[in-house]
């Protein structure tokens, strides 16, 4: 977990001065993006398997909506804060703008362990959460969609109390429905394969054969797990990858050198993401402390777990063959890190491009829901490569242009399409 | 963990770059596995054809091979694993339950981007194309085995289009695990199993004549003719054209045939009403219309075929036709005067309008010279509107042809005779053969040409044991085999009738039939160095139907018959004089 003094959101603003800074904004759209729209802190109350009662603190954020309905995730953990969901709202909205597609930014939390609930208990949870917020949201306001911890079951339980409350059907509320209940196909891989379709094009862009390249992955979860497995479609060799250990409440990193097996790794993996550290031993892996990840001997870095993790504390300990860093979490690296980063003149994806599959994939389950028509798998995987490539051509070509670093160049593109679209409102 | 394979021409190719059209390279890859056969053949010569072809007859006619990509045999392994196909692919189930299945299943991720990409710029019809790796091999080209499915891709929106060529795909991959496939697979003692199907995705040739697409030309030329005429000598191979698509030539047999060394000459026809009775009468062409009842496991889905009369509404035929004058029992070139039209393309061929003579003879050798064997070469060609040239010439493909050397002396005499089954003196391929015990044969007595179907169905049932027992047998039919036309003879496909090593066609007094040279089957009957007589009513020489229907039979169907022998046959061909017989005991 992130360290607490940590602020995420004092980051994202810092993140935001410097390109505001770039695009000369004025004032007040500077003092508009730099603050949240709205956002609201609500206390859901749950009565527990064992007749007691607990009060569990939820939020939702809506960073902006200028470009469309606010899109984002909700998160279900015990450490969660107002600041880490404000930032990952203002993330939301950049992101959604470097692919261009027509949401603002958003996000959601209610702190709590899942670990600790039933699914009794998660259900009311879930239902307490959209009660408190229904009036607040829905498919043409704010359209929340599955996070750390929360899965397609947490999104079904949330649309049928809000269709409930609402009195009629509306599958667009919210996104990463299960397959079959007005989810998309391809979502679940969305993320992950956004990843690797960015890491792709930087490597056509280095002009190295994917073949040639070793990566080291943080995070087993799902965006990691599909990432490795379209990179080693791609004939990558992922050599690393580490994740918490939900018993030693610590993470570890699982080293394989001739290449690590995917199918073989995941037969062996919990429903959160922790590998069996016992059974992965057996099978050859060196069970390696949870930051070693971060100093394997290879070419791409694909930080896929939580927020801050390569910080200024450890950026020294990343290779010297790293050539690509693809931010796969949000935020995983602090502006000191990134501020090292970029002077090594590694190839950095950053978060609002590298994962932007997820949220883009979403909106065309959005899409599909609105027609009541579902498309093909290879539909929705055919068009979220196009306009990832695309995306990342754009940020890519700007940053040659204009000799700027790859996470300022897509913030560049991503603020730069928000305040037009606040000044075309006529906002500020 | 997945092997990677490379071939040894793909490092010539640049890979896929999403600028298909406007791309430097006209030639890339999706993928990393095989190119298979087609996009092999075509990689090999690709170079030269660069180097030496691009401007050779400039401006008349320029060479290029069309804007293709090939998407590489991994990405088909990895659709069969990621889909679970695996099951259904082997299981036997029919053609249109395979089918179905294949396109519920969803095309890898790696691929989709890239077709996405190539959907949005490109907005001309595309043609998908087998290339399998087994038609790779040198001496067992797999003509027409699989499927190849061309797509309008002219719909408005870029995600209609991004389907119908998904469904293409899948459709020539399912293809590799249809019955006729499976067939022709145990015919060649191949386990489907080896099969891995790379497809070509190419513009097609041509242009658009209202709501119709096709090239003006559509041609194939092979370096051996067994048909010589004239000064023609076998070695300086036959050409033979059709105007539109060429499923016209390959899947219909109708053609103008030529050698391109002499294309003054006409085909042997007997008379000039005969050759209005065997001229090219009908067109494929793809369909740029209103769109088909939808059909993905169709081959034809998008493609229409039409009479030669809208040819000349399109403007099309100008430059490749001449008139027949019943007046005077004559053809005119040219289609000025009125009167039916003969597909002969007199003003090219015999006016030299375009160079194409000239091209096909410096191609031949080329390609002999490329691949050091005898070869057949696909082409298609669009003409200048008005002026006929400049030309584009499209090179479709190329593949080796494989001709038997060994030498047979028949004599005329010997085609007549006691022990003489049958003899023709137009028969395809050469060489003997004395260990054929088995005949399958259609009794001209119980033939009923509207039941040309179920006759096929019950040859297929003939062939399956005796492919499976490894005997190859001759069979004996009425018109023409592998027709698309169920009137016209016996439409089976290749696989239906994949065990036999000699092949008899012969005709009816009620059903005439033309000669099979250039048919659907002409490749594989050379390439397996099947025996192939033609016997009309009329010739001088026939069939003994009366020895045949005297021999024991092992099975009776409700048209066919198979007997088996004690003795075996003597099947003997010159393939010089393109006469055969056959003895019995």
């Amino acid at each position: 977990m992130a360290d607490k003094s940590f602020n995420a959101f004092e980051m994202a603003q810092a993140q935001f001065d410097r390109v505001a800074g770039l695009l000369d904004l004025d004032e007040a759209t500077r003092q508009l993006l730099r603050y949240n729209l709205r956002e609201y802190h609500v206390s859901i109350p749950v009565r527990m398997d064992d007749g007691s009662h607990k009060v569990f603190r939820g939020f939702r954020v809506q960073h902006n909506d200028a470009r469309g309905p606010a899109k984002g995730g909700i998160r279900f953990h015990p450490m969660e804060t107002i600041d880490t969901v404000r930032a990952l709202a203002m993330w939301m909205t950049w992101k959604c703008a470097v692919v261009d597609i027509p949401l603002g930014g958003g996000k959601g939390g209610v702190i709590c362990d899942p670990h600790h609930l039933s699914m009794r208990e998660q259900e009311q949870v879930c239902r307490g959460w959209v009660r408190q917020l229904s009036k607040n949201m829905g498919p043409l306001t704010d359209v929340p969609a599955p996070d750390v911890m929360t899965s397609a079951q947490h999104m079904l339980w949330m649309l049928d109390e809000f269709e409930t409350i609402r009195g009629e059907k509306l599958p667009g509320f919210i996104t990463g429905k299960p397959v079959g209940m007005g989810g998309s196909l391809g979502r679940t891989e969305a993320t992950g394969f956004g990843v690797v379709f960015t890491i792709r094009e930087a490597l056509k862009e280095l002009n190295i054969p994917p073949s040639e390249t070793t990566a080291s992955v943080q995070g087993f979860g799902n965006v990691a797990q599909y990432a490795i497995d379209l990179y080693q479609q791609i004939w990558g060799k992922v050599v690393c990858v580490s994740c918490w250990d939900q018993t030693d409440q610590t993470s570890y990193s699982f080293r394989k050198k001739n290449g690590i097996d995917l199918a073989e790794l995941r037969g062996i993996t919990d429903r959160f993401g922790g590998i069996d550290k016992a059974k992965a031993k057996e099978l050859g892996y060196e069970i390696l402390p949870g930051e070693a990840w971060l100093e394997q001997d290879v070419d791409i870095l694909i930080p896929a777990a939580l927020e801050n993790q390569i910080t200024a504390a450890n950026v020294k300990k990343i290779g010297d063959r790293v050539k690509i860093i693809a931010e796969g979490a949000n935020g995983p690296t602090s502006p000191e890190a990134d501020a090292a980063i970029a002077k090594r003149k590694i190839f950095m994806i950053p978060d609002l491009l590298a994962n932007a599959g997820g949220v883009t994939c979403s909106y065309f389950e959005q899409v599909q829901c609105n027609m009541n028509y579902f498309w093909e798998k290879d539909e929705v995987l055919g068009k979220l490569d196009v306009k990832m490539t695309s995306a990342f051509a754009a940020v890519s070509e700007l940053a040659k242009k204009r000799g700027i670093y790859m996470r300022d160049a897509a913030y560049v593109i991503a603020v730069g399409r928000v305040a037009r679209a606040c000044k075309d409102r006529g906002w500020v | 963990m997945r092997k990677r394979i490379y071939s040894p021409h793909r490092g010539s190719l640049a890979r896929f770059d999403r600028q298909f059209l406007s791309s430097a390279s006209r030639f890339t890859y999706i993928g990393s596995g095989e190119l298979g056969g087609k996009a092999h053949g075509l990689a090999r010569v690709k170079g030269i054809l660069d180097a030496k072809f691009r401007n050779a007859f400039a401006p008349a006619v320029e060479v290029a091979i069309p804007s293709l990509t090939v998407v590489t045999t991994d990405l088909f392994d990895l659709f069969m694993k990621e889909n679970d196909l695996f099951e259904i692919a082997y299981s036997g189930e029919r053609d249109d339950l395979v089918a179905h299945a294949f396109q519920r299943a969803s095309l890898p991720v790696q691929l989709v981007g890239d077709l996405r990409a190539l959907v949005e710029q490109v907005h001309t019809p595309l043609a998908v194309r087998s290339s399998s790796l087994l038609e790779d091999a040198m001496f067992e080209p797999f003509a027409s085995v699989y499927a190849t499915k061309m797509v309008p891709n002219n719909q408005p929106d870029a995600d209609t289009r991004f389907r119908k060529l998904a469904e293409a795909i899948k459709f020539v991959y399912a293809s590799t695990f249809f019955r006729s496939a499976r067939n022709y697979m145990k015919a060649t003692h191949h386990a489907t199993i080896d099969e891995k199907m790379a497809v070509i995705v190419q513009e097609v040739v041509g242009a658009r004549f209202g709501d119709r697409f096709y090239p003006h030309i559509s041609g194939v030329l092979r370096s051996y003719n067994f048909y010589p005429v004239g000064y023609a000598k076998p070695e300086e191979g036959v050409a033979e054209l059709a105007l539109g698509l060429g499923r016209t030539i390959v899947d219909d047999g109708v053609a103008w045939s030529f050698s391109p060394s002499y294309p003054r000459i006409d085909p042997p026809f007997k008379s000039t009403r005969d050759m209005l009775k065997h001229t090219q009468t009908r067109l494929w062409a793809v369909n740029m219309g209103k769109p088909p009842e939808y059909d993905p496991i169709n081959e034809t889905e998008y493609l229409v075929q039409v009479g030669i009369e809208e040819a000349e509404y399109d403007g099309t035929i100008r430059h490749l036709a001449s008139t027949y004058i019943p007046a005077d029992d004559a053809v005119e070139m040219g289609i000025e005067a009125r009167g039916p039209r003969i597909v002969d393309f007199s003003p090219i061929l015999k006016a030299g309008l375009l160079p194409l003579p000239e091209l096909l003879r410096s191609l031949k050798e080329t390609c002999e010279e490329m691949l050091g064997a005898m070869v057949e070469v696909e082409f298609a060609v669009t003409l200048d509107r008005e002026r006929c040239a400049p030309a584009s010439f499209g090179f479709l493909q190329v593949r080796p042809m494989v001709v038997s050397t060994a030498a047979v002396d028949l004599d005329e005499n010997e085609l007549a005779g006691e022990r003489v089954l049958l003899s023709s003196e137009t028969v395809l391929g050469n060489g003997a053969l004395d260990t054929i015990r088995d005949i399958v044969y259609v009794d001209p007595d119980r033939f009923d040409v509207m039941k040309s179907r179920e006759i096929a169905a019950e040859i297929e049932r003939l062939n399956g044991p005796l492919v499976e027992a490894r005997r190859p047998y001759l069979l004996i039919g009425l018109g023409r085999w592998g027709t698309t036309d169920p009137l016209g003879g016996i439409p089976v496909d290749f696989g239906q009738i994949s065990g036999a090593a000699v092949i008899v066609e012969a005709s009816l007094p009620n059903l005439a039939f033309t000669l099979s040279q250039g048919s659907h089957f002409f490749h594989n009957v050379t390439s397996f160095k099947i025996l192939y007589f033609s016997i009309r009513h009329h010739d001088e020489h026939g069939i003994d139907w009366g020895w045949l229907r005297r021999q024991e039979r092992r099975w009776d169907g409700a048209f066919a018959s198979r007997v088996e022998l004690a003795a075996p046959l003597l099947v003997k061909v010159d393939g010089r004089s393109g006469r055969g017989v056959i003895l019995h005991d």
